[in-house]
């Protein structure tokens, strides 16, 4: 694959990294910060990110099954983090060819929107079950923004490994 | 989520994620406990003698109340079998530990250590020293969830400490203040009124504090008024609370004798009547 910030084609994608990398995620999801509107989610960043660069490994079902875990852990209604994450992994799918030409910057605007659609879909959805909005839970653009901030230094980490030089020659200079 | 709303069929699933996904949780809060440890090992001496100073003079008065306490406690079931009033029924307690309120923007809960292997059950009230924290709303092996008083259509059955006057404490949503809901406006409430659980709900053990009430807003027109109230418990201080296993129906079995004072259950103080005294 071809990296469009370099220009230089990317090493091929090891399948234990980018499984490694989504239990990493997960694990800092798990990190008992409180219950904090703005804490970012690591995990909808990182499973993005594949589904961006990867989508033949990460695609929607896995981005079901990790919601699922978001789900139990958050003690939610099962499915709403299930549902919202297989939704946006869908999008951003169906997004990837358009994202991954751009600069990381471009991209995080482009991602803006679908963090938005994470962040305040609990919210949405407990409009619509009880009818009842929660103005102030709308703070969860600031996690959203958070997370579009994020999203560089998860394209610098996550595609370090493919960055690598092929044939690495101590004697050459750079 | 349909499904998991109006159904409650998907607990299977939950439990076995559940069970995936609680070693990995307590993996992940070893690095704030390890840090909460650290930081208490290096209290310096001088915060130690004050806190021993002041847990002293604490303990000190808790004795002198636990003196007296017994006396009125004895004196209480006497007269409440003058008067043939039912006994006031026990609970046991069972401590449990706060492990980490999960990320939830609607409503705040806390999640604890103990579950039904536990001897935990499904609505138990969980409370800290000040007053009640809330209620397990989800129960899984060795851990619960605990959903909290200011929930969402959570109530109480409270009340007024001051004159006895009953209502119920409703929570409004997360970030909310509590209800007191269903009160005539002419009643006798005061800012800073302490909220006791009443009792009669058989969920809550009666005569603890539940909430404070913060703010009144009596409009005559439509005889209600709006009483705001917060709860007394603070959720964030402690890690540390107690699981309150009440069951009312125990003083109907509880053993022959009542341990402290050795007076045989049948005429023990207070013991429920079923018959008419004069029968005897």
């Amino acid at each position: 694959m071809i990296d469009f910030q370099s220009g230089y084609i990317l090493r091929p994608v090891n399948p234990l990294f980018i499984y490694f990398s989504l239990f990493c995620a997960l694990l800092l999801n798990l990190i008992p910060i409180g219950n904090y509107g703005w804490v970012p989610d690591w995990l909808i960043i990182c499973i993005l990110f594949w589904n961006i660069h990867q989508h033949r490994y990460v695609g929607v079902i896995w981005a079901f099954l990790l919601g699922l875990m978001m789900d139990v852990h958050n003690s939610d209604l099962l499915g709403l983090h299930a549902f919202s994450y297989s939704l946006v992994a869908y999008i951003a799918i169906s997004w990837h060819r358009r994202i991954a030409a751009l600069t990381v910057l471009p991209q995080a605007l482009h991602l803006l929107p679908i963090f938005l659609l994470v962040s305040l879909f609990p919210v949405l959805m407990h409009w619509i079950l009880s009818g009842e909005l929660y103005w102030w839970a709308l703070t969860g653009a600031v996690q959203a923004a958070i997370e579009a901030l994020l999203w560089p230094m998860a394209t610098r980490l996550l595609l370090a490994p493919q960055r690598r030089a092929i044939d690495v020659d101590h004697n050459r200079p750079l | 989520m349909l499904i998991d709303y109006r159904f409650k069929t998907l607990n299977p699933i939950r439990n076995n994620v559940n069970w995936i996904l609680r070693p990995l949780e307590y993996i992940m809060m070893a690095p704030r406990n390890v840090f909460e440890a650290s930081s208490e090992y290096f209290t310096t001496r001088g915060t130690l003698d004050k806190e021993n100073q002041e847990m002293r003079v604490r303990q000190a008065e808790l004795s002198l109340l636990a003196n007296q306490s017994e006396y009125l406690l004895v004196e209480n079931q006497n007269l409440r079998q003058l008067m043939d009033l039912q006994k006031q029924v026990s609970f046991k307690t069972l401590p449990v530990e706060i492990l980490f309120n999960p990320p939830n923007p609607i409503s705040q809960r806390i999640v604890i250590n103990r579950g039904s292997n536990d001897g935990l059950k499904l609505g138990n009230p969980i409370a800290n020293d000040a007053g009640i924290l809330g209620q397990v709303v989800r129960i899984y092996d060795n851990s619960a969830e605990v959903s909290l008083l200011e929930d969402r259509d959570f109530a109480v059955p409270v009340q007024v400490a001051r004159n006895g006057l009953r209502a119920a404490v409703f929570g409004a949503g997360r970030g909310n203040p509590l209800e007191l809901r269903y009160l005539p406006v002419a009643s006798d409430l005061e800012v800073g009124d302490v909220l006791i659980t009443s009792g009669i709900d058989g969920v809550y053990p009666p005569g603890f504090a539940v909430a404070v009430i913060s703010r009144i807003e009596r409009s005559a027109d439509q005889n209600s008024s709006n009483v705001f109230c917060v709860p007394v418990a603070p959720v964030n201080r402690y890690r540390q609370a107690l699981a309150l296993l009440y069951d009312p129906q125990w003083d109907a079995k509880v053993s022959k004798t009542i341990p402290s004072s050795g007076i045989p259950a049948a005429n023990a103080p207070g013991r429920r009547q079923t018959r008419a005294r004069g029968m005897q």
